[in-house]
């Protein structure tokens, strides 16, 4: 009945509109299923996890959400800016998720395979992790870019259209004006022109459309003033500038060959490469020996040679993000696609056509740099989803058909359905025919469903893990944490946000926080407060100063503290909660920071047992425990416990009898579960004594005096 | 004198601009400036005065009976009631009504003049019916005095008890000869360590009097220093917005809180190990630890957040009978710390509007404060309350429960007006928690045209975008035709 219904919107002039207002709804439930999976964190808090504008960052995120709020504004809708930064990142998951069904289509003639590419795009972990609500990253924005930029270019390359090219160049500028990542890109597109020309493919569409994308894309790109004239200057860029240059030899060189002869063309041609290749070679060592191009930087090192930033940059080592990725965590993050992903890149290879060959390199060199750096998993997640929509959508484009496959010339036409012993039979018959031309296709309605049963449980599996992974390990935000009460109901610790709003509302306007840079961008947004230093201080040697005033003596760190002006030291504290990211964990990596710096002051092993472990208990060596970071942690906690049983519940071990004594600082705030603890520095002494007696003064060390008196009043009875 | 009262203006003026600062005393209006030598005529004289000072909140409370007589030859409507210079910034809610007749409105009452040099400032009374010659009347006076409590020691321990003084003149400050007077004092405990004037002392009441003959303007101090451990909650400023949506059938409530503790300050810094160790006998400090607001029953999705976000500590308890919201700020706010939230709720807008049987007006229907009710109580520097009805309501008209500074109509845009809506503003100053139970009266017209511009609007706005996306797909751009 529904079938007979149906019949008439689905074949035909009016099929083709139903289908196509299918797929749009499809695309829309699509885009907000990828927008509502990123809200679990909402729930949780409504705020953006404090980035405040710095002057050194790209700008297109914050262009982006200020022609939002503007936009909204005039249509008068009195959104907060704040809102709008929330939910950024999940509107343009929503148009990623658009952008991949796009290319997607681009690659396969399957209808499925876009909106395939589109729902897992907008599902999987590994973009989620950057753009849930209120993760206002440049990530969010550029991902979105990213993909687009990939689709336009292959439109343009399909094409050889101006048009699409310049579109390339613009959504290109636009991500230069987003995310440092532009960079892959700049490379990719290069890569991918430069592996057609060696195939033989060059065709005057591949000139039109790379040649607009790298004259208009390397104009727009330098309109960003973070990025100025690094693109032709670095190194970073030449490969881009090498393939413009070869291109126009090519195309040279083609037109040649039209004019003249072959053979001159041969002797030609190897003359013209070894004098190009000689002359561009020597003026490329000429222009870096000389520093008018800049060398490689050092991030990019850090991307072949994963030992070399904890070695050179400790600093760029010290964020976790930055480490290599364990292998879990591509199942974690990509689940069943990690799998699909190696099929899909195999079908690419039997078509090869242009946007193939793109889709190929891109998987390699993504899979490559999603291997050296967790954060980069990012941009092996869009190749993912497409390969894995070309695997699935090719399946189940062969399993999921009702119809059999009707055999062009056999006797079986008729009676096919079900009866596929006969057609079997008939087919050994005349096996020789069969051969010459075989009947594509699946019969057995068993092995269909349970094929399509398998990927259906699959698809059904990888919800499930998109949603469990997405609500319990990427919505948490880091200044909210969530526990559960033995009830079952839901506890919050919002330590971060207590400490912070009490910094806020009770301290002096211009009072300067010292803290590890982890913390800068949340005192500054949330605290409202001037830091030392924060997430965009690159200045090493300022966070290895504020590491040198964390990890040295009161007597030492008190005069860089004074020199600086601060007026509170924040510290994070798990050892009451457990909660394991807190400063004393962090510590080494101050430590190492600044014995950067001050090799002769600080010396990381000192702060390591002889037996070499890194202990907080009785057994922690001197410099450990007079650092003031660890006088800082553990300032009064004694007094929680009863006597002598103090307990760290992160590093599990006993805490000394005694706790640390604090002369030049004092306890200001401490938290609720003593996550923050904030400290005053105190003035200079009235009397001009050092901190150390007046402290000592004011406790009533009276039996030192009253000894004294007492000696002098024997003195005169005598 | 003069020229500390002038800084104290002046800066005043310089601060004005910045919101949650000190309004300490923004000039109130005044309609008639008197002379700068005026005294009152001496056509009253009170011949007998029973004042009652209530110290049991964190402000002062002040019920005055008096029994006037008219003196004069003639008929008299006009009784003044003088407040020092600097005292009568901080006064509020001052109120008179016919002590025999409660139910009869209260008579007007008004600033007479601001004039910062002189020392003494006066509120003008006026009968409804003028008193005639020799004839007595009974008033009942009711004002609070806010910012008249100082914590002594003003620093102390975070455990410490913590003591206010109060210091007052023992005989009411009259304009007029008072032929016998008495003064009641209510305390909320009786540790009252200190106090001067020998007051005849039971339990938590002294009484000072009876005092005969004293003349107009006279004065004699005294002073108290009490037992008061429980934070002295006050709002810098309020700022509560109702919002109406006539379509929605929803009453959207706003309340922005600028609060201070102004209690004595922490002798040394704040030790989160004591704090932690006193919370399981919760004993009484000074410190501010929670808010309790009651709703309207029925109320619902209420909201706290602050600054930077949801205040994940408030709890909502909702039934038939009642809608407590209980707040708790992120942190314990003790003597001089400063705490500001938001808070926000949405109710049923049946139950607070009413159209009017006849053409297009409505009658609303709202209590003028929602705030926290506590024991100590919570005493509001300036209230700026906005009325935001419905886009199109015009000929807007109130009642106000209690002293209104200013009235102000203007339009407030938002969600896809196109005109704004119609909003009423009202400032009042030196406002207390009893101001709770007293409910504002708007009335405004609403045709129904105003109902229906908004759906047209937008129906028009989507028809626009549709014509231009159909306008656009038919454009050809390519540069030639294969």
């Amino acid at each position: 009945m529904a079938v007979e219904v149906l019949e008439p919107f689905l074949k035909g002039d009016t099929g083709r509109n139903t289908r196509g207002l299918l797929r749009l709804i499809i695309l829309c439930t699509i885009a907000a299923a990828a927008v509502a999976s990123r809200l679990f964190s909402v729930i949780r808090t409504w705020h953006p996890l404090g980035r405040v504008t710095g002057g050194t960052l790209y700008p297109g995120l914050m262009v982006t959400s200020g022609i939002i709020y503007h936009v909204l504004r005039l249509l008068s809708m009195p959104v907060d800016i704040r809102n709008i930064c929330v939910l950024l990142a999940p509107g343009f998951s929503g148009l990623t998720a658009f952008a991949s069904y796009l290319i997607t289509s681009e690659m396969t003639t399957s209808p499925s395979a876009g909106l395939l590419a589109a729902v897992f795009m907008g599902i999987t972990p590994g973009y989620i992790s950057r753009s849930v609500a209120g993760s206002y990253d440049n990530e969010a924005i550029a991902i979105f870019l990213l993909v687009f930029t990939f689709f336009l270019w292959i439109k343009s390359v399909k094409n050889g259209s101006a048009m699409w090219g310049a579109l390339t160049a613009l959504f290109y500028g636009y991500m230069v004006s987003a995310w440092g990542g532009y960079v892959f890109i700049t490379n990719l597109l290069p890569l991918h022109t430069f592996v057609l020309i060696c195939m033989g493919r060059y065709s005057p569409r591949l000139y039109v459309s790379y040649s607009t994308w790298f004259s208009l894309g390397t104009l727009a790109s330098m309109q960003v003033p973070f990025v100025g004239f690094l693109p032709i200057r670095s190194s970073d860029h030449m490969s881009a500038l090498g393939v413009f240059g070869l291109l126009q030899l090519v195309a040279f060189v083609e037109f040649i060959r039209q004019q003249v002869p072959n053979k001159q063309f041969q002797t030609l041609l190897r003359g013209l490469i070894f004098v190009v290749f000689v002359v561009s070679m020597g003026v490329l060592v000429l222009l870096t020996v000389s520093g008018v191009i800049a060398p490689w930087s050092g991030r990019f090192y850090s991307l072949w040679d994963t030992g070399y930033a904890k070695i050179h940059i400790p600093i760029i080592a010290s964020v976790s993000e930055h480490q290599p990725t364990a292998w879990p965590a591509f199942f974690f993050d990509l689940n069943l696609m990690i799998w699909l992903f190696p099929a899909g890149v195999y079908m690419c290879f039997q078509h090869l056509k242009d946007e193939h060959v793109f889709v190929v390199i891109y998987a390699v060199l993504a899979s490559y740099f999603a291997g050296v750096m967790v954060r980069l998993m990012l941009t092996l997640t869009p190749v993912v989803c497409i390969a894995a929509a070309l695997a699935i959508s090719s399946i189940l484009d062969t399993y999921l058909v009702a119809d059999n496959p009707i055999p062009t010339e056999t006797q079986s036409n008729g009676q096919a359905t079900g009866d596929s012993v006969k057609s079997a039979t008939n087919m050994i018959k005349d096996s020789l025919r069969s051969t010459r031309n075989p009947v594509l296709g699946i019969y057995s309605y068993i092995s269909k469903a349970s094929v399509v049963g398998a990927v259906t449980t699959y698809l059904l599996l990888f919800v499930l893990h998109c949603t469990w992974v997405t609500s319990n390990a990427y919505s948490s935000p880091s200044v909210v944490l969530a526990s559960k009460l033995p009830d079952g109901s839901q506890h919050i610790i919002d330590d971060y946000r207590e400490a912070y709003y009490w910094l806020r509302q009770n301290t002096p306007d211009k009072a300067k926080i010292m803290s590890w840079w982890d913390y800068g961008y949340q005192i500054g947004g949330m605290a409202d407060r001037p830091t030392l230093v924060d997430n965009n201080t690159w200045n090493n040697t300022h966070i290895a100063t504020v590491g040198k005033a964390m990890s040295s003596r009161e007597e030492v760190s008190y005069p860089i503290l004074r020199q600086h002006d601060v007026d509170y030291v924040l510290v994070v504290f798990g050892g009451l909660l457990g909660y394991s990211g807190d400063d004393i964990n962090k510590f080494l990596w101050m430590v190492r920071i600044s014995e950067g710096i001050w090799p002769d002051e600080i010396n990381e092993r000192n702060y390591f047992t002889a037996r070499g472990e890194y202990r907080v208990d009785d057994e922690a060596t001197p410099t450990m425990r007079n650092s003031l970071m660890y006088k800082m942690s553990y300032y009064n906690y004694n007094a929680l416990f009863p006597a002598g049983q103090a307990q760290d519940r992160v590093r599990g071990s006993k805490l000394p009898a005694e706790g640390p004594q604090l002369s030049t600082l004092e306890e200001a705030f401490t938290s609720e579960n003593w996550i923050i603890r904030i400290y005053k520095v105190k003035d200079l002494d009235n009397v001009g004594r050092d901190h150390a007696s007046a402290v000592a003064f004011d406790k009533g060390n009276k039996k030192k005096k009253t000894a004294k008196r007492r000696g002098a009043r024997v003195l005169r009875v005598e | 004198m003069r020229s500390s009262t002038l800084f104290v203006i002046c800066q005043c003026s310089a601060f004005s601009s910045i919101a949650a600062g000190s309004i300490l005393s923004t000039p109130l209006s005044s309609h008639q400036i008197l002379p700068d030598n005026f005294k009152p005529p001496q056509v009253f004289k009170n011949a007998n005065l029973l004042r009652n000072i209530n110290l049991e909140k964190g402000y002062v409370k002040e019920t005055v009976n008096v029994v006037i007589e008219n003196i004069d030859a003639k008929e008299q409507d006009t009784y003044y009631i003088p407040f020092k210079a600097e005292a009568i910034g901080n006064v509020g809610g001052l109120e008179v009504r016919d002590k025999k007749d409660p139910e009869k409105p209260a008579f007007r009452s008004e600033v007479v003049e601001y004039d910062p040099y002189s020392p003494t400032q006066f509120y003008r009374v006026t009968l409804s019916t003028p008193l005639a010659p020799s004839a007595q009347q009974t008033l009942s006076i009711n004002y609070h005095v806010l910012s008249a409590l100082a914590p002594l020691p003003a620093t102390i321990d975070q455990q410490d008890k913590q003591y206010l003084l109060y210091t007052f003149s023992t005989y009411w400050p009259s304009a007029y000869v008072t032929e016998k007077q008495k003064t009641k004092i209510k305390f909320s405990t009786a540790d009252i360590p200190d106090y001067t004037a020998q007051p005849l002392r039971e339990g938590k009441t002294f009484t000072y009097g009876p005092f005969e003959k004293n003349p107009a303007g006279v004065e004699q101090e005294a002073s108290v220093r009490y037992e008061f451990t429980r934070p002295i909650t006050h709002a810098t400023l309020l700022e509560r917005d109702i919002e109406i949506s006539q379509w929605g059938g929803n009453l959207a409530t706003e309340e922005r809180y600028w609060l201070t503790n102004k209690g004595a300050h922490l002798a040394g810094q704040f030790s989160r190990v004591e704090w932690a160790r006193t919370q399981h006998y919760s004993p009484p400090t000074s410190a501010l630890r929670g808010l309790t607001l009651p709703l309207q029953v029925g109320s619902l999705n209420p909201y706290f957040t602050d600054d930077i976000g949801n205040v994940s500590t408030s709890r909502f308890r909702s039934n038939i009978r009642e809608a407590n919201l209980e707040l708790k700020p992120r942190y314990p706010v003790f003597g001089g710390w400063k705490y500001s939230f938001k808070v926000g709720w949405d109710a049923n807008l049946g139950s607070f509007l009413r159209k009017v049987k006849k053409g297009d007006g409505y009658v609303l229907r709202v209590p003028f404060l929602e705030g926290p009710k506590m024991g100590e109580g919570i005493s509001y520097e300036k209230v700026d309350l906005r009325v935001i009805l419905p886009e199109g309501a015009t000929n807007v008209l109130y009642e106000s429960p209690i002293p209104v500074l200013a009235s102000e109509m203007s339009s407030h845009k938002t969600f896809m007006d196109t005109l704004g809506r119609t909003t009423l503003k009202l400032t009042a100053m030196n406002v207390v928690d009893e101001a709770r139970d007293k409910d504002l009266i708007v009335t405004y017209d609403y045709p129904l045209m105003a109902a229906y511009r908004k759906p047209l609007t937008v129906f028009a706005g989507i028809m626009t975008v549709f014509a231009t996306a159909w306008g656009i797909g038919r454009l050809d751009v390519s540069i030639a035709q294969p």
